[in-house]
């Protein structure tokens, strides 16, 4: 391995200052709750107010949901692709990118149009909010379950497992699915990170969630909402460290630990 | 992680949406009992007898876009709540007015918990709801004594502010008491607005303002006026284009604001001294944003939406308003009582935030139409005039 | 894995255990979930933008949209400002993101590093909006904290001197607070594939590092590269809320123009609005393809 060259410091340097510099006036600002005085008041308010937990709950339950629906929609799918039908890989990765072809508002819009009247009455169940976080992960998903099976030898493994007498569930389950596992911890956690702080869906189709709680707080207050989106950010932030520590090790490309 | 069984591939999907649906729907409030009353047919008032025993019946309320930091509705939601043993199941407190109406549309068929019973809507979005038949109409029993209202009883004002300025003490000398004042070059870089006058209501007004305050409150001149205004005001390098917020007041960025004297009183509040803001009506150019209510034509629950606005329109619910610093509509009659005085009298530390009463009296009420007209006018010609595109 | 793909293209990794037979191919049927899904959540949606755009306020066919469209200055203007920060960040966040995930990928920094980066850029990539923006203006507004660092301790008035970062290049900037993750995320697996070997034949070969970057490296990468921008011209094209925290009376984009239109308290024209948002998928769908085409000749290298 090289030795880090000057340059690779100088840029990582650069970036951290860019990136760290206005998380640290945002610290600073949410710190001077209390006059003459560095405090934490502003985060002991944040945390004292019921509706906190109740949306960062919310949001988290939508991801929950978001991340298992979209590996069962997106890994068989993939899966498939790469094993028998790499012609339909164009239109199958064309559609994993319409989320920025199409912009949020738009799409609420026309989803909530759609599906207000019976017979597929969905605008008053969560399915609709789930539904549309799930096409917001669908890039970042599909890229990293694409990258996973390119890793693995999809063909050798599925032979293999079929030669022993598993079935196509089995297979899926107990043979890709592991194999994909540290690939799909990007994947996963960016789903995470997209529904934990996306505001234009869980506004307009009205279901609480995180996102609108932190525009709201930001309207009606001025400390405790920077606190709140700084403890956000590292909320976050940890959470992904927790899913991508719980994800290590294994096989499959290394989306997050490095190959080198 | 997954400890589900799977079924076919095939149906994955269906039945992970079904089974997702089944766990996150919500029951509705209604509980098997007494059976629900007849849903009520015309606008006339109902007494309050049956009011609160068919609600009760119902259970619950289902509300939309009422922050409890906005005119006192926090207080005024729970106490409802308490006083009429009924649950109150809040959808997106932070809906626009648009929104409401959407949400009213989204749920047409459905008496979930996502449609919502009442709405608090600006005047100017009345004439669509109507148009798109979204309003039930109900008279609440202090109808008469409503000086801003639909005739058939589709809407109704509940409460209004007038536009303040609100100035950041420690980094401004001169507070502004007028709107010409705030072309002074003193105030370089420091006026800022609301929002965007193509999507934010109190941009809009607060265009309308300055432009009312220049032609004397002439309705026919005021739009074009105001565009004058505040393109002068970006020419002079006043204008300040950061939306204003709580926290832009604090951190210095926004050293003047413009916005509803019950927001920038209530900013005053949460920033608690750090730092201290000045609130001051201007003079001139008083322009009252009055808010309507309304009962969804799709109300899932039709008699908690009547008792809601019962109590909200009464002598009590107009009083809450008035303790978030927000003047109730029906403020002349409480005041011919001498409910005013009294209230005044007991709550002494809202009487002094409250801006003095003589500052009201010039605040005008725009129409409808007008209102409607003028927005047009701006929003249609604010970036081609006021900033030359 | 070597093959070269033209020839297996047909039949993918499957083994052909039997000869292939003839009539209907029903290898497309796994797919059906994926499908059908994304008939009901995007395709059908999408569709309402397409016939709500020729629509007028008593809903009746009409050309009047468009035609309002290309006649406003202030919605030319909204997709011009639109069009100059999405190439602005694309081309700046795909060169520094570029540069910053080679750092730590393939500049030999410590492991941990990688971690980090990775870790940080997926919550980044999400920090927008109204958070984000009003992290900025205290950092850079005309009372942030490097603003009045750099008055007090340089003597330097960044506002003076014609700065500001409420236009385009401020917002830019501001962009590229998820433009630069989004870049490093996305390019990542790309450098992971950037084999070993080659750099060591190249050198064996008595190829220098510049020489190894210009005839073997880059051209391998650059589908990629150009690819991640496109991605990123999207990502910035969409973007919404931190735009109207920051400069909601100042600058219009597209996204503003068409929220004001379809749920802002003020409009409501949601003809227009589907134009306008007609227009956005024109432009966003003719990237797209663009950004297919780099996938597949990038593929190419990555197998």
């Amino acid at each position: 391995m090289r030795r880090a060259g000057v340059w690779a410091w100088l840029l990582f340097g650069l970036g951290m200052i860019y990136f760290f510099l206005p998380l640290i006036a945002s610290f600073l600002f949410s710190l001077r709750k209390l006059q003459d005085r560095l405090s934490f008041e502003a985060y002991r308010l944040v945390f004292s107010d019921p509706g906190f937990a109740y949306s960062f709950g919310s949001s988290l339950r939508w991801a929950a949901f978001t991340i298992v629906i979209s590996l069962l929609l997106v890994v068989p799918t993939v899966y498939w692709v790469h094993l028998r039908a790499p012609r339909f890989r164009p239109i199958v990765e064309f559609i994993t990118l319409m989320p920025f072809v199409v912009p949020a508002v738009v799409l609420a819009f026309g989803l909530i149009r759609a599906y207000a009247r019976p017979p597929l009455m969905l605008t008053s169940s969560p399915a609709i909010l789930v539904g549309a976080y799930v096409v917001l992960s669908l890039p970042y998903m599909f890229r990293a379950v694409d990258n996973g099976l390119r890793a693995i030898d999809v063909r050798t493994l599925t032979e293999a497992a079929q030669s022993l007498g598993a079935g196509w569930v089995t297979v899926l389950w107990r043979v890709i699915f592991p194999n994909l596992r540290v690939a799909l911890l990007s994947g996963m956690f960016l789903t995470f990170a997209i529904v934990v702080g996306e505001y234009t869906f869980a506004a307009l189709l009205a279901w609480p969630a995180f996102g609108p709680y932190v525009v709201l707080t930001f309207q009606s207050k001025a400390y405790e909402a920077v606190a709140l989106s700084t403890l956000s950010f590292g909320l976050t932030w940890a959470s992904i460290g927790v899913i991508q520590w719980l994800g290590r090790g294994g096989p499959g490309q290394a989306q997050v630990a490095g190959a080198r | 992680m997954l400890n589900r069984r799977l079924t076919r591939r095939d149906f994955l999907k269906f039945s992970a949406a079904a089974g997702g649906s089944a766990l996150l729907a919500a029951c509705g409030g209604g509980a098997a009992g007494p059976a629900a009353c007849a849903a009520p047919t015309g606008a006339d008032t109902i007494a309050l007898e049956e009011l609160t025993r068919c609600a009760g019946i119902e259970g619950t309320l289902t509300t939309i876009a009422l922050p409890h930091d906005w005119a006192n509705y926090g207080e005024i939601i729970s106490t409802f709540r308490s006083t009429y043993n009924l649950a109150v199941n809040e959808l997106d407190p932070y809906a626009g007015s648009s929104d409401e109406l959407e949400a009213i549309k989204a749920n047409q068929g459905s008496t979930g918990p996502q449609a919502p019973d009442v709405v608090d809507i600006g005047v100017g979005h009345t004439a669509r709801a109507i148009d798109e038949g979204l309003l039930a109409t109900y008279k609440v029993a202090t109808w008469d004594t409503i000086p801003l209202k639909n005739d058939d009883g589709y809407w109704w004002a509940e409460y209004y502010g007038v536009l303040s300025f609100e100035a950041n003490l420690d980094l401004v000398d001169n507070v502004p008491e007028d709107w010409e004042d705030l072309l002074d070059p003193q105030y370089a870089g420091m006026v800022a607005m609301a929002g965007d006058p193509s999507s934010s209501n109190e941009a809009i007004n607060t265009v309308l303002a300055a432009g009312l305050s220049r032609t004397n409150n002439d309705w026919a001149t005021a739009p074009q006026a105001g565009l004058e205004f505040w393109k002068e005001m970006v020419e002079s390098g006043n204008f300040n284009p950061v939306t204003v917020v709580a926290g832009t007041l604090a951190s210095g960025e926004t050293p003047i604001g413009i916005q509803w004297d019950y927001l920038a009183i209530a900013n005053n509040d949460t920033l608690a001294g750090n730092p201290e803001l000045a609130i001051v009506v201007p003079h001139t150019g008083v322009i009252a944003g009055p808010y309507a209510g309304g009962i969804s034509a799709y109300a899932p629950h039709p008699y908690a939406a009547r008792l809601w606005w019962e109590f909200v329109m009464s002598d009590q619910g107009q009083l809450l308003y008035l303790k978030g610093y927000a003047h109730p509509i029906r403020f002349n009659d409480l005041a011919a009582r001498g409910l005013i005085d009294q209230f005044l009298v007991d709550f002494p530390d809202v009487a002094a935030k409250l801006p003095p009463a003589e500052a009201y009296e010039v605040a005008i009420f725009p129409t409808v139409e007008q209102l409607v007209a003028a927005r047009e006018h701006i929003s249609t010609n604010w970036r081609s005039f006021v900033f030359g595109e | 894995m070597g093959r070269s793909s033209s020839d297996r293209i047909e039949k993918g990794d499957a083994p052909s255990a039997r000869p292939p037979r003839p009539g209907i191919s029903w290898v497309w049927v796994p797919l059906l979930p994926f499908f059908l899904f994304a008939i009901a959540f995007l395709l059908v949606p999408s569709i309402s933008i397409v016939y709500r755009s020729f629509q007028g306020p008593q809903g009746q066919f009409t050309f009047g949209n468009f035609v309002e469209l290309f006649q406003r200055s202030d919605l030319i203007r909204a997709y011009r400002n639109s069009l100059s920060i999405s190439f602005i960040t694309a081309i700046a966040g795909g060169v520094f993101g570029f540069l910053l995930v080679y750092a730590v990928i393939l500049g030999g920094l410590p492991r941990g590093l990688r971690v980090f980066l990775m870790t940080f850029s997926g919550v980044a990539s999400n920090f927008a909006g109204v958070p984000l923006a009003f992290a900025f203006i205290s950092t850079l507004g005309r009372v942030g904290l490097l603003t009045s660092l750099l008055s007090s301790v340089l003597g330097f008035d960044l506002y003076r001197s014609g700065f500001s970062i409420y236009n385009i290049w401020g917002l830019s900037l501001v962009y590229m607070y998820f433009q630069f993750p989004l870049m490093v995320l996305v390019m990542a697996p790309a450098l992971d594939g950037l084999r070993r070997e080659w750099r060591e034949a190249s050198q064996i070969l008595g190829a220098t590092g510049p020489a190894y970057w210009r005839y073997v490296a880059l051209p391998v990468l650059l589908p990629s590269i150009l690819g991640a921008m496109i991605l990123l011209f999207g990502n910035s094209f969409g973007a919404y809320a931190t735009a109207y925290a920051f400069t909601g009376s100042n600058l219009s984009l597209v996204t503003i123009a068409i929220s004001a239109q379809i749920r802002g308290d003020v409009l409501y024209n949601p003809g227009l609005g589907n134009a306008l948002a007609f227009g956005m998928v024109i432009v966003m769908g003719v990237t797209m393809l663009g950004y297919s085409y780099m996938q597949r000749k990038a593929s190419r290298w990555l197998r």
